[in-house]
């Protein structure tokens, strides 16, 4: 019997059902779907396999080195304002599609916040993948309606003096937010920033905390 | 960013190549109501709002896109800046909050 | 006038409807979903299907599927209809390749015990 776990590091690619689980009806239309598709010589099978590479490789770290750089570098930062996408290509970071890239600035009067109401647009090249409560209809519907109450649901609360900018991602810009940097945190080092960075504080619902450790 | 200094004349742009709105545009956003499929969501039809960004480069028609038509339908999205009470009759929040939306120019009308 | 709503409104057009509170859940991709996500993409980088005829084969499937089926289960499903449109596959072809694959599953399992 195969032990084919998922805690391998691996080379031998996932194209194969995993011998585990009967696959399901989608799953079965995938596969059928690709190998058809490879057999007509549309694309070769590397490229899926190449594609996931790519993928896994897309987390959260990514732009939270971004913020963090910015946060360091006001010539970056400024660079990034200008041209979201030029700036992450510059720290290595590729975009793998047609998207471009506008770098939203939270300040003591702008707290920005990102969604997609007609599907799922994200900013997957420097985020990974989005979680599922931003992709279901609760958070899509409400937060271009009541951001506030959207916000309180997820313990942030925005002064009413502090203007709220809501960006529906519809075409081809994708949004990052750059969270404001807290207090306290001129001692820290540049990976040290990176660290206090969430994905959720990139799409603006919760803001970037710093707690200093006791000695 | 050209300015008189630089700018040489004698230049004819392609047809559609110069944006038709420039940020502080006041503009609509058209009511029509497209079957099949459309990128401008209704919550936002017919609202007012502020050219904010041109966006530079030209892109296709998404709405076009959409239908296999990858070329021939280029033009400008333009990010619009639209407060929340213009959206919403029963907002709650500050006066001050805002909307920023992409669109295409074939859906923006200058008021 | 009901009818003609459905219409209209697109399945996904949701901003400003009225919903519930957000459950704050994620789940890790399952393999064939994330095949699914890499197939989007290599698919889009061919313009085989772009990003956006994607976008609007889902919207396509109706507000039943769009409701009942998952993420990447609308990716499939989206995808499969638009590759019978373009002529790339057929529906007879997919249905044969199908069973194929669970037959291959099968005689897996069966070599396997």
């Amino acid at each position: 019997m195969t032990d084919h776990g998922h805690d391998h590091d691996h080379d031998h690619p996932h194209e194969a059902i995993t011998a585990d689980e009967r696959p399901g009806y989608y799953e079965i239309m995938e596969t059928a779907v690709r190998e058809l598709l490879v057999e007509r010589k549309l694309f070769g099978a590397d490229e899926i396999r190449r594609q996931i590479e790519v993928l896994d490789s897309r987390t959260p770290t990514l732009g939270a080195k971004v913020v963090a750089r910015a946060w360091m570098d006001p010539a970056y930062k400024e660079r990034l304002l200008e041209n979201g996408r030029t700036a992450c290509e510059e720290l290595g970071i590729t975009f793998y599609d047609d998207t471009q890239l506008i770098v939203l600035e939270n300040t003591a009067d702008v707290h920005n916040l990102i969604v997609c109401t007609l599907c799922s647009c994200y900013p997957r090249p420097v985020l990974g993948l989005p979680p599922d409560w931003y992709k279901l209809k609760p958070y899509r519907a409400r937060a271009v309606h009541e951001p506030r109450a959207v916000l309180e649901e997820f313990g942030t609360h925005i002064p009413d003096d502090v203007e709220i900018r809501v960006s529906d991602s519809t075409a081809v810009i994708r949004y990052l937010v750059l969270p404001l940097r807290p207090a306290g945190t001129e001692a820290l080092s540049e990976d040290e920033l990176a660290d206090l960075v969430t994905r959720d504080a990139m799409i603006g619902v919760i803001p970037v905390s710093y707690e200093k450790e006791a000695a | 960013m050209q300015t008189a200094a630089t700018h040489i004349g004698g230049v004819v742009p392609a047809l559609g190549e110069v944006p038709v709105f420039a940020p502080g545009d006041r503009v609509t956003i058209a009511t029509r109501s497209p079957i099949g499929h459309y990128r401008v969501p209704t919550y936002l039809r017919g609202k007012l709002g502020t050219v904010e960004e041109v966006i530079p480069t030209m892109a296709v028609d998404n709405e076009e896109e959409a239908y296999g038509r990858n070329a021939g339908s280029k033009g400008h999205y333009y990010r619009i800046a639209i407060p929340m009470t213009e959206i919403w009759s029963d907002y709650v929040g500050s006066p001050n909050d805002g909307l920023r939306i992409e669109i295409f120019e074939n859906w923006l009308e200058r008021i | 006038m009901g009818s003609e709503l459905l219409v209209k409104k697109l399945p996904n057009d949701i901003g400003g409807e009225s919903a519930g509170k957000i459950e704050r859940v994620e789940h890790e991709l399952l393999p064939w979903e994330k095949r699914c996500h890499a197939l989007a993409d290599v698919l889009d980088f061919h313009k085989i299907i772009n990003t956006e005829e994607k976008r609007r084969g889902v919207e396509a499937l109706g507000s039943e599927m769009v409701g009942k089926l998952t993420y990447y289960e609308r990716w499939i499903a989206a995808f499969a209809n638009i590759l019978f449109q373009k002529g790339i596959l057929t529906p007879g072809e997919l249905a044969v390749k199908m069973e194929e694959v669970e037959r291959r599953w099968l005689a897996s399992q069966q070599s396997a015990s």
